[in-house]
């Protein structure tokens, strides 16, 4: 029933260590016990001896009192070191396992590091900033031509508008032609001569002679103060 | 309700009849029933692992009304707590039983859940610890009988939960654990 392959926990020395010094411990407890009997019974022996006025006897059985109360206390030095060295394997074997796991850590970060080539980051940042230096130069030439381009654009199209604003403002084309009666009433024309013209003196001298009178009385008031 | 040493007795423990064997199947069915109940409290609360049956156990005597069960009558219960699984017969002339008021992987899941709660993986431990040592004290590990535990510890073993293992010849039998 269940698996063969079950995996138990390995038994080190460290692990016998371990139990040795458990072991250890509990015979030193037991030991402590029986001498804690050994100095009672000792101690009632020496009252009872006392009772019995057996003086010597009593005296004999506190020296041996005596004995045993120092064998525990050894035996509790001896206890306190055990559990000392009890407590330094832990700590030591604790110590143990935070080194080995910071050294995997380390492993790990290196193992990963090595993958990572320092000039090829290098390279690669450099590439990427040509890229993008490459990209906004594109964006300005880009940029330039459309702007051109525009222009034409804007300027078709204003032509345009204006050809169709100045068609709206032109008169209306009249319904009918003009006739011959409207032509003829706008004209003031003189007209045509019914006598030809005559010579001019024959008329001016008749003109001159009705008016010498005049004149030459004029002319020989002012003749007379010539002569003196 | 009487009382046994801390113990509290149930009614039906001052009734006679309880203590006579019945002859009627159904009563003795009850009987039975409530005796075995009986006897895993009794065990579990004054931590007694074997019944002998030769011996004198309080609780199958009753002085106020001067009954006292019959050996039929002990082995009956007993023979039905076997057949539960909560007993078990220690050898074959019936003469002592194991009772299991924990049963066997009550017991090992008992001790995980002492070693969890203590920090104890990955150490190792005496069995005279785990019954009796200072750290034990005041948990069910306590006084625990020590077929129990090495019945307990091996089904553990098996599941590949501690090893069992002795060091020199004077250590005492240890377990290490990697719960």
């Amino acid at each position: 029933m269940g698996n063969i392959f079950v995996k138990k926990p390995k038994i080190t020395d460290v692990d016998r260590a371990i139990l040795s010094l458990k072991t250890q411990r509990r015979k030193l407890a037991q030991y402590q016990q029986q001498l804690d009997a050994v100095i009672n019974a000792e101690k009632q022996a020496a009252k009872d001896l006392l009772r019995e006025k057996k003086k010597e006897r009593a005296l004999l059985a506190l020296k041996k009192k005596k004995v045993q109360e120092e064998l525990l206390k050894q035996v509790d030095t001896w206890l306190i070191n055990v559990e000392q060295q009890l407590a330094d394997i832990e700590l030591t074997s604790k110590q143990k396992a935070v080194f080995e796991s910071l050294k995997t850590g380390n492993n790990a970060i290196k193992a990963i590091q090595s993958e990572i080539n320092l000039e090829d980051v290098q390279k690669l940042m450099d590439d990427t900033a040509e890229a993008k230096a490459y990209q906004d130069e594109i964006n300005e030439i880009l940029g330039e031509k459309l702007s051109a381009e525009d222009e034409e654009e804007i300027l078709a199209e204003f032509e345009n508008l204006e050809s169709e604003m100045s068609l709206q403002e032109l008169p209306e084309v009249p319904a009918k032609a003009p006739t011959s009666e409207d032509l003829e009433e706008n004209l003031d024309l003189p007209d045509v001569p019914t006598k030809a013209p005559v010579p001019l003196d024959v008329v001016e001298t008749k003109a001159r002679d009705a008016s010498s009178a005049g004149i030459y009385s004029a002319e020989k008031v002012m003749e007379e103060p010539l002569p003196a | 309700m009487q009382k046994l040493g801390d113990f509290k007795l149930p009614q039906f423990f001052n009734y006679p009849p309880y203590f006579t064997l019945q002859p009627v199947k159904d009563t003795r069915e009850k009987q039975i029933q409530l005796w075995k109940e009986l006897i895993l409290d009794y065990c579990r609360t004054q931590k007694i692992f074997v019944v002998e049956l030769e011996k004198d156990l309080p609780l199958f005597t009753n002085p106020t009304i001067e009954r006292s069960l019959t050996h039929e009558a002990k082995d009956a219960f007993l023979s039905a707590l076997v057949s539960d699984g909560r007993a078990e017969w220690m050898d074959k002339s019936h003469r002592k039983c194991l009772i299991l008021w924990h049963r066997i992987q009550d017991w090992a899941e008992l001790i995980l859940r002492y070693v969890r709660d203590n920090g104890l993986e990955d150490s190792v431990m005496t069995l005279e610890e785990i019954c009796l040592g200072t750290e034990s004290r005041g948990t069910e590990l306590h006084g625990m009988d020590r077929t129990v535990l090495m019945r307990a510890l091996k089904l553990l073993e098996h599941k590949g939960k501690l090893a069992i293992f002795k060091g020199t010849s004077t250590d005492d039998e240890g377990v290490k654990f990697s719960v």
